[in-house]
């Protein structure tokens, strides 16, 4: 077992990859009563296209299927696995997001068995077409209540505005209709492809004796049998520069207009410290640019441009990324060329200098200790950014060397005009919505 | 946890000396009675007193402070319980130790000084434009219900059910009463809130509680205050209509049902109440969703809660549009199967089990530990989780569904998508 100390943070991760190819992390956090445990699989809704475990072939599988497996994960012979963990006073669930699929807990005793309990049903597939089909009722009323939330709708939307040919375009739940075509067969082609131990972290925060504890999983994982781990072929289309579609208006139940505009990144390929570095280059420079401190942000909310909702985000991973810039407005054309003229500017002309970059760096830094109190936010980041190739803790490290030349990088590969798309929803125009 | 201590009648300091976290957390929280009128006016009074103060008149200068100070987080806000009216100045900082710089503590309570006592004034009233904007804010966020349908169904079936009724009030207050706020009324809801309402100041994080309750007497000058007077539980009223069927451009139907319970928070068996929800539809192993969703796959969500200051529970699913009146019976059927008792060992060591670890966990946190102190400290001055907990191991499966008997059901409301497809 690897011990690492993070002294300025008082952390320390105890971490080991097994013989079967699972890399285990545990970081005890002693005054804790809780803790909290994620197994999470490096497959979410981007892996539609692959060649299967064993075969030469690569297949395309129904829109939603990760989503739809991690549903039917929960569901044995025996029964339902909330069941199991309610009766050792855990709270279970689950989430699958465009490259993960996490399965998890919470509890504040018998960490054992439930530790057992999350490996072993994340282990033990089991499908039938009977249980498959009655599933389809459930998640199609799950599809349809995010088809009713205006947000989510914005969010995907601006998404798919982006992209042309990824398959980040494509909802993670899938539709109504496509997940009427999957079949039992289908799921247990995914699971023995992504579900192998060696695409797959378990990161265990709280109140635990690491030692024991890893020793409770390496005896867990030597009793069961697994292929030999063999490299997943995934099969990704060309994805053009530019965003694929400039503008677009939806209309919906709603009693303002929301928008936001999208940028997509010219850099997908990077990975490990280099994409760490990006990452948090172009956060930064966002949020020079488009935070609370901005002149942009002054003035969009002084002349009531943008309300409480406002929000902006930087995020990347491989293959595809976005910044998304935006707010319930009653004023989307003027938001959305002010937010362009804004990106615009800065590209003409550079406007942050070192005192500038200081100052959203302490806030930065400080955002990260405060989010080191959560131990969903540790387990649930490390493990994004650990399948990418980068460190969590060494997040402070590497924001204390960023320079201002490299914000200026970063901002110049998320930045292109042709590069931006704007997404609105609107309420019909037929008057009441 | 927390040790108090008075500082002025009426204003009270608790602080909880921990290392379990990284931060040092503030909460001030000024507590009124809730009105709609009230709520209205303190609604704006909390966003105008966070935009900015005299010595950082504009949102720019203030924010930048806060990102100097290793991003200090700071926000006020409005919130409600029972027939209390409260907003709270919020605070979190990084602790010293943590970072390459010292007195950044000092700083942050200087700040929190400035944001309460030295607003950004101008002749005597709030600066008028911040005034507007703000006002303009709270309408905002008030219309903005609407987008989410799950609150704009879950405000309907209050406003239908109990008008007027402090269970109905929002903490913003009224789209009407926020209009009909002037500066003059602003002012003297923030003197108010300073001279007469009670004050409680939390304190989470690695600091002394006599060095840190020091400072905030050096820094905050409280006078005396009477404390509210007790008031009387404000009556629930059988609603006019026990069915409402209302529409919107949606998908899916939403189904808000309305029950009486006369159990409440200062009850001897508000710990059975918390027990007949949670095996009712708090959790992912309760009936509502082991039968509704798992048995006949026609709901994703599906969940009971408990709102205890008033003696109500809900019952909330989102559901096809044809299907409410088998939801609204098979919801009913599984009340009908607490009333009798059909009740398992599992189901209630489950329930059992998981209230026990919510509580314990929400502990896990600063805001957390002062949220759950704030609301129990009135049962129970030295508040510990064996306070609930040794009360839930008591209790008896007969012992709920005799609680559970008590339980009626006053209104279902149903906000659906589709008007030719209702099963009317």
């Amino acid at each position: 077992m690897n011990k690492v100390d993070f002294n300025q943070l008082e952390e320390t991760l105890y971490h080991e990859q097994l013989p079967n190819g699972l890399t285990v992390y545990i970081l005890p956090k002693r005054d804790f009563s809780k803790t909290y445990a994620t197994f999470t699989t490096k497959y979410g809704s981007i892996d539609n296209h692959f060649v299967p475990l064993g075969e030469k072939e690569a297949i395309q599988v129904p829109d939603g299927i990760a989503h739809f497996l991690e549903h039917k994960m929960f569901e044995k012979e025996k029964g339902d696995i909330f069941q199991e963990f309610s009766k050792n006073g855990a709270s279970a669930n689950a989430f699958t997001s465009f490259t993960r699929t996490a399965y998890l807990f919470s509890a504040t005793g018998r960490i054992q068995e439930n530790v057992t309990t999350l490996l072993d049903f994340v282990q033990s597939p089991y499908f039938t077409e009977q249980t498959v089909e009655k599933e389809k009722g459930i998640i199609a009323q799950e599809i349809t209540m995010y088809d009713d939330q205006a947000d989510w709708r914005l969010y995907f939307g601006i998404i798919e505005n982006l992209y042309k040919n990824h398959p980040v375009k494509i909802d993670i739940a899938g539709t109504v209709a496509s997940i009427q075509d999957i079949t039992a067969e289908h799921l247990y082609t995914c699971y023995h492809t992504f579900y192998h131990p060696s695409n797959m972290a378990l990161f265990i925060v709280g109140n635990v004796e690491p030692d024991s504890m890893m020793q409770l999983v390496k005896d867990n994982q030597a009793a069961k049998t697994f292929d030999a781990p063999a490299p997943i072929e995934r099969i990704f289309p060309q994805e053009p520069k530019e965003a694929a579609v400039k503008e677009r208006i939806l209309e919906m139940g709603v009693q303002k207009p929301k928008l936001f505009v999208g940028v997509k990144p010219e850099r997908l390929d990077l990975h490990g410290p280099e994409m760490l570095k990006h990452e948090l280059s172009a956060q930064l420079a966002y949020e020079l640019l488009f935070g609370r401190t901005s002149d942009f942000y002054h003035e969009a909310y002084e002349n009531g441009w943008i309300d409480e909702s406002y929000s902006f985000d930087y995020s990347l991973e491989s293959g595809f990324g976005y910044a998304l810039i935006g707010s319930d407005t009653n004023e989307p054309e003027k938001l959305s060329e002010e937010i362009k003229k804004a990106i615009h500017q800065a590209v003409e002309k550079w406007p942050f200098g070192q005192e500038d970059l200081d100052r959203v760096r302490r806030k930065k830094i400080g955002f990260f200790m405060r989010a080191l109190n959560s131990p969903e936010y540790i387990a649930n980041q490390f493990t994004q950014y650990a399948f990418n190739g980068m460190n969590l803790f060494d997040v402070v490290p590497v924001l204390e060397e960023i320079e201002v030349v490299d914000l200026q990088n970063a901002f110049a590969s998320v930045s292109a005009e042709s590069q931006q798309s704007v997404f609105t929803i609107k309420p019909p125009e037929n008057g009441q919505a | 946890m927390f040790e108090t201590k008075t500082i002025s009648k009426g204003v009270n300091v608790h602080v909880n000396e921990t290392t379990q976290f990284k931060t040092i957390n503030f909460s001030i929280r000024f507590k009124d009675r809730l009105t709609e009128e009230n709520a209205s006016a303190r609604a704006i009074l909390a966003n105008v007193l966070q935009h900015s103060n005299e010595k950082y008149p504009s949102h720019t200068a203030l924010r930048m402070v806060l990102d100097d100070l290793y991003g200090t987080s700071l926000y006020i806000d409005t919130t409600k319980r029972g027939d209390d009216h409260i907003i709270s100045l919020n605070v979190e900082t990084v602790n010293d130790q943590y970072l390459s710089e010292e007195g950044v503590l000092e700083k942050v309570l200087n700040l929190m000084y400035l944001m309460l006592f030295k607003p950004n004034f101008e002749n005597g009233l709030f600066k008028e434009s911040i005034f507007k904007r703000e006002q303009e804010s709270i309408i905002q966020r008030i219309e903005s219900v609407f987008d989410d349908k799950t609150r704009y169904a879950q405000q309907r079936l209050m406003d239908m059910a109990l008008p007027g009724h402090p269970a109905s009030i929002s903490s913003n207050g009224s789209i009407e009463k926020v209009k009909a706020v002037t500066s003059e009324a602003l002012v003297s809801a923030y003197r108010n809130m300073l001279d007469n309402n009670e004050v409680d100041i939390y304190v989470v994080g690695d600091v002394s509680p006599d060095h840190i309750t020091s400072h905030i007497r050096d820094y905050f000058h409280f006078a005396d205050r009477q404390q509210l007077p007790k008031k009387q539980q404000s009556q629930l009223h059988t609603p006019s209509k026990s069915r409402v069927l209302e529409f919107e451009d949606m998908k899916q139907g939403k189904l808000h049902m309305l029950f009486f319970t006369p159990v409440t928070f200062r009850d001897e068996e508000f710990p059975v109440m918390q027990l007949m929800n949670g095996i009712f539809g708090g959790y992912a192993h309760s009936k509502l969703f082991a039968n509704i969703r798992e048995k006949e796959s026609m709901a994703y969500y599906v969940s009971s809660s408990y709102a205890s200051q008033f003696g109500l529970m809900f019952v909330l699913a989102g559901i096809d549009s044809k299907l409410e009146k088998k939801a609204v019976s098979l919801i009913l059927e599984q009340l009908e199967e607490m009333k009798q008792g059909h009740i398992t060992d599992v189901e209630l060591d489950q329930t059992k089990a998981l209230l026990t670890n919510q509580l314990k966990e929400a502990l896990d946190s600063a805001r957390g530990q002062i949220d759950i102190y704030d609301q129990y400290k009135e049962l129970s001055e030295t508040f510990e989780p064996a306070f609930l907990i040794e009360r839930w191991e008591k209790v008896t499966k007969e012992i709920i569904a005799q609680e559970a008997r008590k339980v009626s059901l006053q209104m279902t409301y149903f906000l659906s998508g589709k008007e030719d497809e209702t099963d009317e």
